[in-house]
């Protein structure tokens, strides 16, 4: 049995840099590359593909990344284990069999991890008793959006992933696991721990790591507030970790990438995207982040001790999405001087506009670019006159005909508005897959394992 | 007059209609500054309307940081929110404005 496992971080979300996923398999000696696509907004954006088109709604970089990074990976002996099956993982594990067969890997075992969709159980659950109480509003009465539901995920633990590891998978292709589980699985799988209280405090190492590197490049100098000491950040390297048996482990980037890994980097992406730090609830385990200890080893080396945390949680956290009417959004600009007055001028110009053509909207946003579009309410005054501001408009409707109408207000201001007003591009109007955002007790929810080989 | 960003960094982020800002120490010797400055009141009423709340601070001792957790502060979440910054990745970046107690 291995005392450390090498496990690389490929991609933090989908949309993310090839590149550096190579060089890690190339140069990273790694057991495993993890590969994270999925955000709660990832997730409805495949669900629409899905719904468009039955064999898509997975994440279609799965074809150029698995046709770069599989021949390497299967040279190097490196597994790669991967949410990228989004919104439909079979068709996903279905084409990067293709991908595999197409480059000449016969043999390539891809295992593909289902039972995260509970779209078609949702009427059982009710049927049993479990209220599906939306977790962020407390509202309980999920009858009355029933009939607009679109998807429904639930965050998985690592069992699917370790059940396909011990099947001698060479790719994993999940649905929605959690983010940490691509970590956790293979780190459960190489040291051979079950979810037993003996393991708890590994396994909450396991998540708490995986939670640090999960996003890839954010913990190695992207998205820092120490932007400015981050060298080369345009080839960034993606992180490492070199997990031990006992529960510690090494957080590291190849030598000659850009980036940086130091105790900041590391503290950065351990606060990212958390709640209550001493209750980090994922399918595998609580971790605790306020135990553990953070050293520097050497250049870009962080060791990270001390982790720990409680038994997996009863109830698991799943996402349903529901059609939730339409946004239209649009844009105009002002010059100095009065900028700021221009665009003030152009929102009373809107409202009569709004006004003429009969808006219907349940809620109605103006921001003013430049001024408090980002921060809002805490943005102070501006206190001088600014060189340009920006007037944003973005309305909530239920129909798509009436959230057409901010486009159609907006492109009146061509001459109705204040002089020097100017334009970008139209923004599309879109329609909205809200989230309630519910829990489910562990024991109904079931994952099947299936290996496809190329 | 200080403020919060001559003393601490921010990390800022979403998840479903929480928002959540990790601040950390510049220094280690000014975390307590930190923890004493950063609370659940001074932050709702930097945010006002924006965050529908309650508010949550949580201590991180052994790394010199502290979580805020916004609830119900990203307008209805990433898919539903009119804000342009849907997933709340400038958001937090307002709170260094926080003006910190004269010692």
């Amino acid at each position: 049995m291995k005392t450390v496992v090498r496990l690389g971080a490929g991609s933090g979300f989908w949309g993310d840099a090839l590149d550096p996923a190579v060089e890690l398999v190339e140069r990273g000696e790694l057991d495993y590359l993890g590969m994270d696509y999925l955000a709660e907004l990832t997730m409805a954006l495949l669900q629409r593909q899905r719904q468009r088109k039955p064999d898509e709604g997975y994440i279609p970089d799965l074809v150029p990344h698995m046709t770069a990074l599989l021949p390497l990976a299967r040279d190097q002996g490196t597994r790669i284990v991967c949410n990228g099956g989004g919104a439909n993982p079979r068709a996903g594990a279905e084409r990067v069999r293709r991908v595999a067969r197409d480059l000449g890997l016969a043999g390539t075992r891809v295992a593909l991890v289902e039972g995260d969709d509970m779209l078609d159980r949702l009427d059982e659950l009710t049927a049993a008793g479990i209220a599906l109480t939306n977790t962020d509003t407390g509202e309980e009465d999920f009858g009355a959006i029933r009939d607009r539901v679109v998807a429904a995920n639930v965050y998985t633990d690592c069992t699917g992933i370790i059940a396909a590891l011990q099947a001698d998978a060479h790719v994993v292709v999940a649905g929605r696991v959690s983010d940490n589980a691509l970590f956790v699985g293979p780190i459960m799988h190489e040291f051979g721990w079950r979810h037993e209280p003996e393991y708890t405090d590994r396994i909450c190492a396991a998540i708490t790591v995986g939670h640090v590197v999960e996003c890839a490049a954010a913990a190695t100098g992207g998205m820092s507030s120490r932007f400015a000491e981050m060298p080369h950040m345009g080839r960034v390297g993606f992180p490492f970790v070199e997990f031990r048996a006992d529960g510690s482990a090494v957080v590291s980037k190849l030598p000659g990438t850009g980036g940086r890994v130091d105790q900041f980097t590391i503290k950065e992406h351990l606060v990212y995207e958390v709640a209550n730090p001493a209750d980090y609830r994922m399918p595998d385990g609580i971790a605790d982040f306020t135990r553990l200890e953070l050293t520097e080893t050497g250049p870009d080396r962080v060791r990270i001790t001390g982790m720990g945390g409680k038994p997996p949680p009863e109830m698991l956290r799943v996402v349903i999405g529901y059609q939730d009417g339409w946004i239209g959004e649009a844009m105009a600009f002002f010059p100095w001087p009065d900028a700021l007055a221009r665009a003030e001028k152009a929102r009373e110009t809107m409202l009569e506009r709004f006004d003429r053509m009969g808006l219907v909207a349940d809620e109605v946003q103006f921001d003013y670019i430049g001024v408090n579009m980002l921060h809002g309410p805490a943005a102070p005054t501006a206190e001088c006159d600014l060189n340009e501001v920006g007037l944003r408009v973005a309305v909530h409707t239920e129909t798509r005909e009436e959230a057409e109408k901010v486009r159609r207000a907006c492109s009146n201001l061509w001459i109705m508005g204040p002089g020097g007003t100017s334009f970008g591009t139209p923004i599309k109007t879109r329609p909205v897959v809200a989230a309630w955002p519910t829990l489910v007790p562990r024991h109904v929810v079931r994952q099947q394992v299936e290996i496809l080989e190329a | 007059m200080r403020l919060l960003r001559d003393i601490a960094y921010v990390r800022s982020g979403d998840k479903g209609d929480t928002a959540s800002f990790g601040i950390i120490a510049k220094e280690p010797a000014h975390y307590p500054e930190i923890v004493r400055n950063v609370t659940p009141q001074r932050v709702q009423a930097l945010y006002a309307d924006w965050s529908k709340g309650p508010v949550e601070v949580y201590r991180m001792d052994n790394i010199e940081a502290v979580m805020v957790v916004m609830r119900r502060g990203l307008g209805g979440g990433a898919t539903r929110t009119l804000r342009l910054d849907q997933t709340g990745k400038s958001l937090g970046h307002a709170l260094l404005r926080l003006r910190l107690d004269e010692p």
